[in-house]
């Protein structure tokens, strides 16, 4: 049992090249995916039916299914089911911003829960719209709550993200594979990676802890 | 101004409000007391549609509340509503809660805006607090930005949900002396209130709602001096 420092050294440049396809998946996802997820979490709270009921059952929906089978449907279920070519890249896109939205919107809409209710009603009291006093009085209040959660989401995508490897996408975790695949060196391979999505996720965890205290001491409300 | 008739307000079996009926003339000021839970709240917030009533009819300046056809929007651009806690929205300034509405409501400009902002902050005796957020004024000076901040949509009726009852007792009278003196600039108000000395001294009727019905109304001479019924003379030696 040797632990082979010299394939580490020789292979962890050809590693550190998936960062980047990395968090160009987890970035665009998370901005997509809390984009849309803001918009199923006003859907989620919404007293019209039409649009609550749908939006509760696709967030349950992604909540209780696998990453993995949401990957799979996307790539080879929904292409083959209506005949066009899957493109890989797009597919893990796809894929993680709909499984993040549904996550998104679960955090938006206990933001939006956890501001009082006389919020709301002291907007709508000087005649704003139900819209108006959601967006100048509401959610940006919820935004700063939502920050802590939103954090942990992004640094749970960037874990989950190594999931888009199985549809031949170059991230940290497929460049793993085929490390491992080309020097025989399974251990060194998923140690090293391991600890670079450990030294990638520790750095957002102190990121995120900077922002909120900026947030606690300069932030109203 | 306001004509209420026989209102009632149910929130599923609890019948809260059982046939109000009122009016308030322009420029007049109603004092409403009452015991908790009587229906004070409800009844000022059926006045602006934070609750619906479920049954009778409210008139505002001449628009029913209850038609269809009614923009409720509209209508609360002129009924101006101070709550017991403040309701301040804490992310924006002094200065920036008193111009929200009128910017985005009503589509002034931000700078005609902000002169009537620090004309009405003057007008409470905070003019030095614009840039203060709610969370660093106390809990009169932000009763008083509330208020400017309902004055900021020039509205013709002021409805006052205990706005002096989550206060220490030296800052009350502060507030008390921004009302008074609406009152005085001829305001159309109501007021859910406790504070006898000013119901007797500025109220133009008072009126006591207990169960869901109006028991007793009258002028305050009438009123405080020779009470007609006995729950009101009962109440009255509890609160006085
Ligand atoms: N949204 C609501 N849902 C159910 N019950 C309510 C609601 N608002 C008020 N009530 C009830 O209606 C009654 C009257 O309340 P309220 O108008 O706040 O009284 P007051 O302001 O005179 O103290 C109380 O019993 C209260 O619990
Ligand atoms: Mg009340």
């Amino acid at each position: 049992m040797t632990y082979d420092v010299e394939a580490v050294a020789r292979y962890l440049p050809f590693l550190l090249r998936g960062i980047t396809v990395t968090l160009q998946f987890t970035v665009l996802s998370f901005v997509l995916g809390s984009v849309l997820g803001l918009v199923f979490a006003l859907g989620r709270i919404s007293r019209n039916p039409v649009l609550r009921v749908p939006c509760r059952a696709y967030i349950d929906f992604i909540r209780g299914t696998p990453l993995l089978a949401q990957i799979y449907l996307v790539h080879f279920g929904f292409p083959q089911m209506f005949g066009y070519k899957p493109v890989g890249w797009v597919d893990a896109v796809v894929a993680l911003t709909l499984n993040s939205a549904a996550y998104v919107a679960e955090i938006f809409r206990a933001g939006i829960e956890s501001i009082e209710r006389g919020q709301m009603e002291a907007a709508r009291s000087l005649g704003m719209t139900y819209s108006q006093a959601m967006r100048y009085v509401v959610l940006p209040q919820a935004f700063r709550r939502v920050v802590p959660p939103m954090g942990n989401e992004f640094i749970a995508l960037l874990k989950e993200s190594s999931l888009v490897s199985v549809i031949g996408m170059e991230d940290l975790m497929m460049k793993a594979r085929m490390m491992a695949g080309r020097s025989f060196k399974a251990f060194e391979a998923y140690f090293t990676i391991a600890l670079i999505y450990l030294a990638l996720t520790f750095t957002f965890a102190r990121l995120l802890d900077f922002l909120e205290r900026r947030i606690k001491t300069n932030g109203h409300g | 101004m306001v004509t209420v008739e026989n209102l009632h307000k149910r929130f599923g079996d609890l019948h809260v409000l059982k046939g109000i009926s009122l009016k308030v003339q322009k420029g007049e000021v109603l004092v409403i007391i009452g015991p908790s839970g009587s229906g004070k709240s409800t009844f000022l917030r059926c006045l602006n549609h934070l609750e619906i009533p479920t049954s009778g009819k409210i008139m505002i300046d001449g628009v029913d509340l209850g038609d269809r056809h009614t923009n409720i929007n509209l209508v609360r651009r002129s009924v101006g509503m101070v709550f017991q806690h403040f309701n301040l929205f804490p992310h924006l300034t002094a200065l920036e809660n008193i111009i929200l509405a009128p910017v985005k409501v009503l589509g002034m400009s931000r700078s005609e805006a902000e002169d009537r902002g620090m004309e009405l902050l003057g007008k409470v005796g905070l003019a030095d607090k614009r840039d203060a957020y709610p969370d660093q004024l106390s809990g009169g000076q932000k009763q008083r930005v509330a208020i400017a901040r309902a004055l900021a949509m020039k509205p013709k009726l002021m409805l006052f949900d205990e706005p002096t009852s989550a206060l220490d007792p030296e800052m009350i009278g502060e507030v008390l002396g921004v009302m008074r003196e609406l009152a005085i600039e001829g305001m159309t108000m109501i007021v859910v209130s406790h504070e006898m000395g000013f119901a007797r001294e500025v109220a133009d009727r008072v009126l006591l709602l207990d169960g869901g019905v109006i028991v007793e109304e009258g002028t305050p001479s009438e009123f405080f001096g020779n009470p007609k019924h006995e729950r009101t003379r009962a109440f009255l030696s509890k609160i006085l």
